[in-house]
């Protein structure tokens, strides 16, 4: 293994600037930490041992020999409980309606997949991955719902106020759960009608309703709820977190994504690496031009760096001009573990 | 042979015809011929621009330094994945979208880098003032200072100080090193004042101030950070799934395994009957009033 001692000399690790002796770092593995308790997978929400799977303490097996099923699932393994008859069947709708899109987002990249000649199951992950903070933002929607709501409760505003400072807070944003895409289907405010006959609504909806009444009032176009909205606060009246939403509803359209994999892959052909010609009149970006030669490279190229705010500045305009560089996106991103990750996305 | 366009829309990155394809008006082949690197070509992927050759040095060493963390989440997404001996892109897909809020969360970093760096031109403030505000600011709020402390490399990120120095060292030195070294400089002091731990810089406020000063946007930043970790994590996949056991349960290894099932801990509700169907209702109802259940809702 040759000598492995104080090695000094290599490029700049013998700087004074660096925060330890980088001539004398050890080699090896951490020894196993005996002080603490090994590791194991911690989870409140299932366990198994060589005979029984539990979740929340029930025995999945015996779950389902009672006569329950996977919708009754859902609410034992994202809220601990039972549901009543009347939350399983609206579940059910719920799940029902969100199944399936058309030749939207996640379909569209499930298809892409498919014609890759891949596992079926590469193309229904890549479906769940459409989901954001734009399309099928349920985590966008539920949170911004709980925050005004909070108002409610802490400022002593009516449902009313807080509704319509919401949407002019919030007009144009993708999430607001009121949009002029549902003027024509009643399917939305239909899943509103069914969880009221079920017994189920709850202050969301009667939110989301104040929400797409402040909506009707300041929008310059005919506004309506729309079907974001409808399941959001649906979902969240069955006692769902929006990030359980948002991941149950993801998963739920990735099964109409298997089938559009397998319509793509029975109907149409894979396609080869180099097939897709892009053509040259969709393309705006600089002419062409010739490779400048190696040798010449620092002529030709021009450095980033700047040294005074000022060029900063002027540079970093500059490039907002280059699309796909990045420099026209702004975007939020805290620390996701207790609620969505990131709050805003969007064009500077 | 269908060859008609997925989407019809414009780019500006790049077009292709049966002859060529052209990349920011470059003809690919020829800049390969011409001798660039791959490190060149995302300069031209991304700025639009051939990169000066120091500027080319600083990729190369960031990327390189950055592509290998041993276990990390990125690595061990991968390794979870390929338990189940999927398709191997799927482990590094996964690997690559481990990469958010708190694991090289590069653009975040950058975005506040940019965020103060708007400021200190607004409020006319140095970069080493504003460089304290941002600490000041954080700190007060009890938010970590992005790109400082790693829970690993507890002495300090191993990688994090040698790319500051390359990046001098490559007479690099712009308004995004002097930022990060001033915010660095400020955040020792506090934490100094207050009787705290050293926390040293980490990868990604030493890469990011190395990749930003470059000319990267945030968001290019991090997709240089997270794809190219996306290298080591396929490894780290393969020779799980060539020399280690799918499934990663097997009591016939030596080793205690991944998801042998001694290694789970459940600390939810204790064990309980199912109800019938008949008890169902009552029992559902008073489940929802006694709402014991809410403290396990997640």
């Amino acid at each position: 293994m040759g000598n492995l001692g104080d090695k000094k000399g290599i490029g700049n690790l013998d700087s004074p600037k660096m925060p330890f002796d980088y001539s004398k770092r050890e080699y090896g593995t951490v020894p196993l930490d005996t002080k603490r308790a090994p590791f194991q997978w911690v989870s409140e929400v299932a366990y198994k041992n060589v005979h029984r799977i539990v979740s929340r303490g029930y025995d999945t097996t015996e779950v389902m020999e009672q006569g329950y099923g996977v919708v009754d699932m859902l609410f034992v393994d994202y809220q601990a409980r039972i549901p009543l008859i009347e939350e399983e069947k609206m579940l059910n709708y719920v799940m029902i309606l969100a199944l399936e899109d058309g030749l939207s987002m996640p379909a569209a990249i499930s298809r892409l997949v498919a014609k890759s000649k891949t596992f079926l199951t590469q193309a229904c992950g890549a479906s769940i991955l459409a989901f954001g903070h734009a399309y099928g933002a349920y985590s966008a929607f539920g949170n911004r719902l709980e925050e005004y709501l909070q108002k409610v409760d802490e400022e002593g505003k009516s449902l009313e106020e807080v509704a319509e400072l919401l949407v002019k807070e919030n007009l144009n944003d993708e999430a607001l759960g009121a949009s002029s895409l549902m003027l024509k289907d009643p399917a939305a405010k239909r899943m509103f009608a069914r969880a009221e006959k079920f017994g189920v609504a709850g202050k969301h909806i009667a939110f989301t309703k104040k929400i797409v009444k402040a909506a009707q009032k300041i929008s310059a176009e005919p506004v309506d709820l729309d079907m974001l909205g409808a399941i959001g606060a649906t979902m969240m009246d069955l006692g769902f977190s929006p990030e359980a939403t948002w991941a149950i509803l993801a998963v739920t359209r990735s099964f109409a994504a298997g089938a559009h994999y397998i319509e793509e892959v029975e109907r149409e052909e894979y396609m080869k690496i180099g097939q897709t010609l892009t053509p040259k009149e969709d393309y705006d970006g600089p002419a062409d031009r010739p490779v400048p030669p190696l040798k010449d490279r620092e002529k030709f190229a021009k450095p980033a760096l700047t040294r005074t705010s000022e060029e900063w500045k002027k540079a970093f305009d500059e490039r907002k001009k280059i699309y796909g560089s990045g420099y026209s996106i702004v975007e939020e991103i805290e620390d996701p573990s207790k609620k969505s990750g990131i709050k805003k996305v969007g064009k500077l | 042979m269908d060859r008609e366009p997925l989407f019809r829309r414009k780019t500006s990155i790049s077009y292709k015809t049966e002859e060529k394809t052209v990349m920011r008006g470059y003809d690919l082949s020829e800049l390969a011929e011409e001798g660039y690197s791959f490190c060149d070509a995302l300069f031209v992927l991304y700025q639009n621009r051939i990169p000066t050759d120091n500027e080319e040095k600083m990729l190369k060493y960031e990327m390189g330094v950055f592509m290998e963390h041993s276990m990390s989440p990125s690595a061990v997404a991968a390794i979870g994945v390929s338990a189940g001996r999927p398709n191997l892109p799927c482990a590094v897909a996964a690997a690559i979208t481990t990469f958010g809020g708190v694991h090289g969360p590069g653009a975040a970093h950058g975005y506040m880098m940019n965020k103060y760096l708007v400021r200190a031109q607004k409020e006319g403030k140095t970069l080493d003032e504003m460089a304290k505000t941002l600490v000041d600011e954080y700190m007060d709020a009890k938010k970590p200072v992005m790109g400082m402390g790693q829970p690993q490399h507890i002495d300090s990120d191993p990688r994090a100080e040698p790319i500051h120095v390359k990046h001098e060292e490559l007479e690099l030195t712009g308004v995004y090193l002097e930022f990060q070294r001033a915010v660095e400089k400020h955040f020792h002091a506090r934490r100094k004042k207050e009787g705290r731990s050293y926390v040293g810089v980490n990868v990604v406020g030493a890469g990011n101030a190395a990749l930003t000063e470059i000319g990267f946007a945030p968001n290019a930043a991090w997709c240089l950070g997270s794809v190219c970790r996306g290298f080591s994590c396929a490894a780290h996949a393969l020779f799980n799934m060539k020399k280690g056991r799918a499934w990663g349960a097997s009591r016939n290894e030596p080793m205690v395994q991944m998801i042998d099932l001694s290694m789970i801990k459940y600390i939810g509700p204790e064990d309980r009957e199912v109800p019938t169907q008949d008890e169902r209702q009552e029992y559902a109802k008073k489940q929802k009033e006694e709402g014991e259940y809410k403290k396990w809702v997640i």
